[in-house]
């Protein structure tokens, strides 16, 4: 360049100030971090708790009152735990507010004026309300029925009391997960059938009835999924206890290699990517400083990661990775991942089957003798092993313990003879060879052992804590209002002219809508939607509330418990950023899509 | 006659069955209204409900433990609010004129309603007892009901005819708010409900004594009321005086200053710290202040003024990391800003005159905030915050608002800048913030935040939650002003650099107020959800307007037991979050109607 | 003396290069009219003058100042060179009075009254005295072109860019606006005007520049230009043009 070869006074020179300042901003923030850190490292050394990670594998010695582990072992499940609750609630609530806010949105642009006048007061009403506010009322609303314990034994078709409420469903069997697969490749299937339809309609020019095709090989593969069919998607099973085998055989600098090869290939493509933008034909590369320091951004960068990666950090992230057991007490590597979708999705999924109570107040079992050895095929009902069972008035009174379903034993879990085990410690397991994979049921109310409690029994109906219900209704239907407002404003945003077009051309008004409006009002309402969903996500939070252990309540607890608030905030912002991520970028993806099918 | 009844039928059965599904939905709809509005007055009305669990306990949620003794430390908080109400809707009174029978209309219309209701609420209503059986008892006689209803329909009546009737009479439309407030005044007088009262032995007596309502407190609402309608006409007679629009203005922002700081606080002010620490700090900023203004446009000064601008602005960065009073940072921070100023403004007299009276006023005014905000409270409150009740939710969502915004511009322009690490730096910070949600946020400030302080460093749960709001309101507004900030067409950057502005003038003069003036409804929705919001410090164990309401009253035995009645409670705490956040966003659709930002 | 030097001046936008080494001199007082089709160059050379646009080869000289990295040349350039958009680019949320007097106050650092004497003065020039206190929105295209000239006359520059000021506007305001900068280039100012009305060309330039693909094609008097073009593309462009 031939401005460069003047001499220039540095303190003028644009681009030397413009770069100066901006290392100055970065030298601040990053001494301002270090400013924190440096005090949070002394208060923590006065305060004699140390930032450390061992709490995750120690018990915490704490109950959680619903989800995965109610007793976890390690801090580690008791956070497990806490995300799955999360995810019960963002997952179903997503879905539901979806469902209820795109019927409000439609019946608030109804021509209808009673129809149009009510969903708008709800929407006055929830959306000026704040959400906490409406979670404590659900919450005291339900607290407000009367204690379960007043209520008689047996069936009900619903069920309201102070514990929650009930009402009849389908429950999982061992095989469901199974049907599920094979239910989202059947909708694949469906949904490639109606393309091939659309598509020979529009190549040959008769009706080839697309929807029709499409609905009815849906219908047929899922009812033959329904008796049997189903055990098709056993070949994911099959295919991940490889997959599981392998990755096994894969030591852990593998994956920090890995990580690391990624890294760099990125950097080195968007550099590469950077560089081949400015060749032109006559001047190649012609650079400013900017640009110069844009390619050293990121070096700096991909060195970062790097580094990070063969750190202590990386590694004991890599540890994680091929399920380093003895980190945490915890089981969360890939080939244990792959492990699990092969029990669960296996031809005869794989369950481990655990003590049950047989007689009143039993609370731990010994086992005296197995009557069953791995091979065994076993039925429903058969006695599979002896035991004392202690707890009860008499101690170590006898007890049969009974087969609960029906297959091939693979292994006991534990031997003759050993200490006693509590309720709930999974003992053998078992291929589960027969079995609907969905059990419809009433929901029932029992008597907790001998005692004067009384609660509803697992497996029959389904029953939501009060913390479960008030958090769930309170987020769906917040949520819910203002996706109304989303779909109005997309719906809405299609103009008139495009309606009036669509129906000169002949269309008739499902087909207007379909090919028309909803194209275009979907592509308007998906970013929004998108915040909506991410704030419902964020707003399962409140479930500390009402004492619904979700993670931020887990975590509650864990540092009472522990006392490592850092960490555990950590953990937090890690969580529901990737959460947070992982929902933009699904709605980015299906953005881009839309806008690609629009061009 | 005949042919309006006629089009009102027609328009009736073209808007609710005009097809099959519209039949079907309206008659499905009614329905569900119905039954929802007969459940809820059943709720409301059946005997398990004890209102006097709200009623009984206003003072507890206004103020929560704040002495009695200091009340009218309150009693001025509230009445300045309205002063300063009165004042502003005179000065900015709409010129619009209605006729009277839209008052009518409207009144017409809640007697329509009222007639509604009584005529379709039930009779009995059941609830499930502690034993599991249902009981059901009378709530609305049809004695109340008869009672309620003829008087009703004779007003009702009345009304139409009134509305009906050509009177040619119209007031202003702002005049018509004292009508509104005039009623509950008059209300507060007469309407007896009843209240409990305690004998010498702190029983109950019973049944409840019937009291005026709100007995305590008519007489300061009812001087509020006088002081507010002669406010009003004060604003009215100093209609045309542009100058006071902007003082006002400027007065709304100090208000609630004023009142946190000096008036709700009783701060005790040490006169020793005053002579030793602000009085000279005030003078040596008021001379430094005045050279500048005097002298910056002198030629030979002049040479010298970047340097000069650039130790001050170094200073005011330094300010934030060394200990010095903090009067002496704030007041840094202020010359920094009056020094971009100045040289533009003082090249006549008149402007060098204004300059000196806006830099005194600013100074004193700083000076006397800082005091009453710094200084310790004369008010003991034992085991707890003076601040509780309605006064922390106020407290929170006006200083979250306060401290946020600014943190907000900052942000979005940081955002919005073309320098590749302060961007970078300013996204981060910002998703990082967003994607985590509030309530983490909350136990971040009462749990972990101490461990970052320096040792001995100890702040107040309550400036802690504003430290965090701060950030996460503050990333809100960021994403938001960065809308406004995007809107900006390329062109108008393009002439800011053409006139040779410099990048802060440009920002401060061409891009912000645009941006700003943009996204006021965004940002009024963001300030809405902020208050919203400030009621999950519920949570962390901050006693404010939910946590009373959900908590304490809940709690309570002595002298009355009110415990098991959450629900009158909540249900109270959500119908006036309900009311000002309802007002508040009606209100500001109206004001961006006004701006006409719809057109542009 | 010529006011501005531009030698061989480069420009790419990533892969596309905009300016293929123009090399052209503006005497003071000179009007001097460039024409071209689009996505000639022609707007983004005249951007760089004023460092709008940075050049990345080459060397432009303003009034005896080089355009460098220097934030000081950048700033007295800038003070020196005004510039009429094409989109008026006029500030909506001030008043047209405030928009003149924001530059002679702000950059300039001149008194309230004074610029605001000075504003009105060029707002009469201009024929739109009347709209001082209106806001830009409330005015016609033309109106606000002109008041976007008396913004950039404002701070008194030596030497005024015009990026096709008519090109946005309806045909009955181009005459006002062109009316105005005739009046301007009679006073002497130095103007490079990029534009297709042709007869302002004949009528006030003193020079007329074609551009095509980054490069000057032909540079000539009106007279010659018109009537006697050397070149087989400034033929081929008249005839598409007029």
């Amino acid at each position: 360049m031939k401005n460069a070869t003047k001499y220039l006074l540095f303190f003028r020179n644009v681009v030397f100030l413009k770069w100066a300042f901006q290392i100055l901003f970065l030298f601040g923030i990053l001494s301002i971090i270090w400013n924190y850190i440096q005090n949070a490292i002394v208060n923590l050394a006065n305060t004699n708790i140390a930032f450390s990670w061992g709490w995750l594998g120690e018990t915490p010695g704490v109950s959680i009152a619903e989800g995965l582990y109610t007793l976890p072992i390690s801090g580690l499940q008791m956070i497990q735990t806490g995300m799955i609750n999360m995810f019960r609630i963002t997952v179903t609530g997503i879905f539901a507010a979806t469902v209820f806010g795109t019927f409000l949105g439609i019946a608030r642009l109804s021509s209808n004026y009673i129809v149009e006048k009510s969903s708008t007061g709800l929407l006055e009403v929830v959306r000026n309300v704040p959400l906490l506010v409406q979670i404590y009322f659900f919450q005291a609303f339900v607290l407000s029925f009367p204690r379960l314990e007043v209520f008689e034994t047996g069936e009900y078709l619903f069920h309201v009391s102070a514990k929650g409420i009930a009402f009849p469903w389908f429950n999982r069997g061992p095989n469901s997960y199974l049907l599920m697969v094979y239910a989202l490749f059947v909708l694949y299937v469906a949904n490639k059938i109606y393309k091939w339809r659309v598509d020979l309609l529009e190549r040959e020019g008769r009706d080839t009835k697309p929807f029709l095709w499409s609905i009815g090989i849906l219908v047929a593969l899922l009812v033959l999924g329904w008796y049997g069919g189903f055990r098709a998607a056993g070949v994911v099973g099959f295919l991940a206890a490889y997959i599981s085998i392998g990755l096994e055989l894969v030591p852990a600098i593998v994956y920090q290699v890995l990580i690391s090869s990624v890294a760099i290939y990125i950097g080195f493509k968007t550099t590469k990517r950077f560089i081949d933008s400015k060749k032109s034909e006559e001047a190649q590369g012609i650079y400013s400083d900017d640009d110069y320091f844009k390619i050293i951004l990121n070096v700096v960068v991909v060195l970062l990661v790097v580094l990070i990666m063969f750190s202590s950090i990386g590694a004991g992230f890599a540890g994680f990775l091929v399920g380093d057991e003895i980190t945490f007490k915890a089981d969360w590597g890939l080939p244990q991942l792959f492990h699990g979708i092969d029990n669960k999705l296996n031809w005869y999924p794989s369950i481990d089957v655990e003590v049950v109570a047989e007689i009143e107040g039993m609370k731990k079992a010994e086992i005296i003798n197995w009557e069953i050895e791995p091979g065994d095929k076993i039925t429903k009902g058969d006695v599979i092993a002896t035991a004392y069972a202690t707890g009860t008035k008499i101690d170590k009174q006898e007890v049969e313990l009974i087969a609960l379903e029906t297959g091939n034993v693979e292994s006991l879990l534990v031997e003759e003879k050993s200490n006693a085990i509590k309720l709930g410690t999974p003992i053998y397991e078992l291929e589960v060879t027969e079995g609907d994979p969905f059990i419809f049921s009433r929901p029932k109310v029992e008597q907790v052992g001998t005692t004067k409690f009384q609660r509803y029994a697992d497996g029959h109906g389904k029953s939501l804590s009060v913390g479960y219900f008030a958090i769930w209704l309170g987020v769906v239907l917040y949520t819910a209002i203002f996706i109304s407002e989303v779909v109005r404003a997309g719906i809405m945003a299609v103009s008139k002219g495009q309606s009036e077009a669509g129906l000169s051309l002949g269309l008739r008004r499902g087909a207007l809508l379909r090919l028309v409006v909803l194209p275009q009002a979907i592509r308007v309402m998906l970013p929004p939607m998108g915040n909506q969903y991410l704030n419902l996500a964020k707003n399962t939070s409140l479930g500390i509330a009402v004492a619904y252990p979700e993670i931020v309540a887990v975590g509650q607890t864990l540092y009472n418990q522990e006392g490592q608030t850092l960490p555990v905030f950590l953990i937090w912002m890690m969580f529901y950023s990737s959460v947070s991520l992982t929902i933009s970028s699904i709605i980015n993806y299906y953005n881009r899509k839309m806008k690609i099918v629009e061009r | 006659m005949v042919d309006v009844i006629k089009k009102n039928i027609k328009s009736v059965q073209e808007s609710l069955f005009s097809s099959v599904g519209s039949s079907v939905l309206t008659i499905a709809t009614s329905y569900l209204v119905l039954n929802f509005f007969r459940g809820m007055f059943g709720f409301i009305m059946s005997s398990d409900k004890d209102w006097l669990a709200v009623l009984n306990n206003m003072q507890l949620y206004m103020v929560q433990a704040y002495p009695e003794s200091d009340f009218i430390r309150v009693w001025i908080s509230v009445g300045l609010t309205f002063v300063f109400s009165g004042i502003s809707i005179g000065l900015w009174r709409s010129e619009d004129r209605s006729n009277i029978s839209v008052i009518f209309d409207r009144f017409f219309k809640v007697g329509l309603g009222l007639l509604f209701f009584t005529i379709v609420a039930p009779t009995f209503t059941s609830y499930m007892g502690n034993d599991g059986s249902v009981i059901t008892e009378e709530v609305f006689s049809r004695s109340t009901r008869l009672g309620i209803l003829i008087p009703t329909l004779i007003g009702t009546v009345g009304f139409l005819v009134l509305k009906n009737v050509k009177i040619n009479f119209s007031y202003n439309n702002s005049d018509v708010v004292f009508l509104y407030l005039f009623i509950p005044v008059v209300l507060i007088w007469f309407v007896k409900l009843p209240v409990i009262q305690l004998d010498e032995n702190r029983d109950r007596i019973m049944p409840d004594p019937l009291m005026p309502i709100a007995n305590t407190t008519k007489i300061p609402w009812s001087v509020i009321f006088v002081l507010f309608l002669l406010s009003y006409f004060i604003g009215i007679y100093f209609k045309d005086v542009k100058r006071l629009k902007n003082i006002m203005s400027i007065s709304w922002f100090l208000l609630p200053l004023l009142i946190f700081s000096w008036i709700f606080k009783k701060p005790v002010i040490e006169m020793n710290e005053v002579l030793t620490g602000d009085i000279p700090i005030f003078v040596i900023f008021f001379v430094v202040g005045l050279l500048v203004v005097l002298f910056i446009n002198n030629p030979i000064v002049k040479k010298y003024y970047s340097i000069y601008l650039g130790v001050v602005l170094v200073g005011t960065l330094a300010g934030v990391f060394i200990s010095i009073p903090m009067l002496a940072k704030a007041c840094l921070l202020l010359l920094s800003l009056f020094s971009m100023v100045v040289p533009a403004v003082s090249t006549s007299t008149q402007g060098k005159r204004s300059l000196i009276i806006i830099w005194l006023v600013a100074l004193v005014t700083l000076t006397f905030l800082l005091r009453g905000g710094a200084s310790e409270t004369g008010i003991i409150v034992p085991g707890s915050s003076i601040f509780g009740g309605f006064s922390l939710t106020w407290l929170l969502a006006i200083f979250g608002t306060y401290v946020s915004f600014p943190l907000g511009v900052m942000l979005a322009l940081g955002r919005n800048s073309k320098l590749p690490i302060v961007r970078i730096i300013c996204t981060g910070i910002i998703e990082l913030v967003r994607s985590v949600p509030y309530i983490t946020w909350l136990f971040f400030a009462s749990v972990t935040l101490a461990v970052f302080l320096p040792a001995g460093v100890e702040f107040n749960l309550i400036v802690r939650v504003l430290m965090v709001t701060a950030f996460f309101s503050g990333a809100y507004f960021a994403e938001n002003i960065r809308g406004g900030l995007q809107s900006i067409p390329k062109g108008q950057y393009e002439a800011a650099d053409a006139i040779g502005m410099s990048p802060f003038q440009k920002t401060g003069l061409i891009v912000l107020p645009q941006a700003l003036r943009a996204v006021i409804p965004t940002l009024v929705s963001s300030a809405i959800t902020a208050f919203k919001d400030s009621s999950l410090v519920t949570i962390i164990g901050l006693f404010d307007f939910l946590t009373i309401g959900k908590t304490v009253i809940d709690n309570q035995s002595v002298p009355v037991n009110f415990v098991g009645h959450q629900r009158e409670n909540l249900i109270f705490v959500a119908a006036v979050y309900w009311i000002f956040t309802f007002t508040l966003s009606r209100r500001s659709m109206k004001v961006e109607k006004r701006l006409g930002l719809g057109e542009r | 003396m010529s006011i501005i030097q531009a030698k061989d001046v480069k420009k790419w936008f990533g892969d596309f290069q905009a300016l293929k080494g123009i090399s052209m001199e503006v005497a003071e007082g000179e009007v001097l009219v460039i024409c071209g089709p689009s996505g000639s160059g022609k707007s983004t050379f005249i951007r760089c003058i004023n460092r709008l646009e940075q050049h990345q080869e080459g060397e432009i000289i303003v009034d005896g100042i080089e355009l460098t990295n220097d934030l000081k040349n950048i700033e007295a350039i800038r003070s020196e060179v005004g510039m009429v958009f094409q989109s008026f680019n006029l500030f909506p949320h001030i008043t047209v009075m405030q928009n003149v007097t924001l530059a002679p106050i702000w950059v300039r650092k001149k008194s309230r009254s004074e610029s605001e004497e000075k504003a009105m003065e060029l707002l009469e020039r201009m024929g739109i005295p009347e709209q001082a206190n209106k806001y830009p929105g409330q005015l016609s295209g033309g109106q606000q072109q002109r008041v976007a000239i008396a913004r950039a006359l404002a701070m008194e520059p030596k030497i005024m860019l015009f990026d096709e000021p008519t090109s946005a506007l309806d045909p009955e305001m181009i005459k006002e606006v062109l009316d105005a900068m005739k009046v301007l280039a009679e006073d002497g100012m130095t103007m490079i005007v990029v534009t297709h009305e042709m007869g302002f060309a004949k009528e006030v330039a003193d020079r007329v520049m074609l551009f095509d693909d980054g490069q000057m094609v032909e540079e000539n008097t009106p007279e010659l230009f018109f009537d006697k073009p050397k070149h087989d593309r400034t033929k081929l462009f008249l005839s598409q043009i007029l």
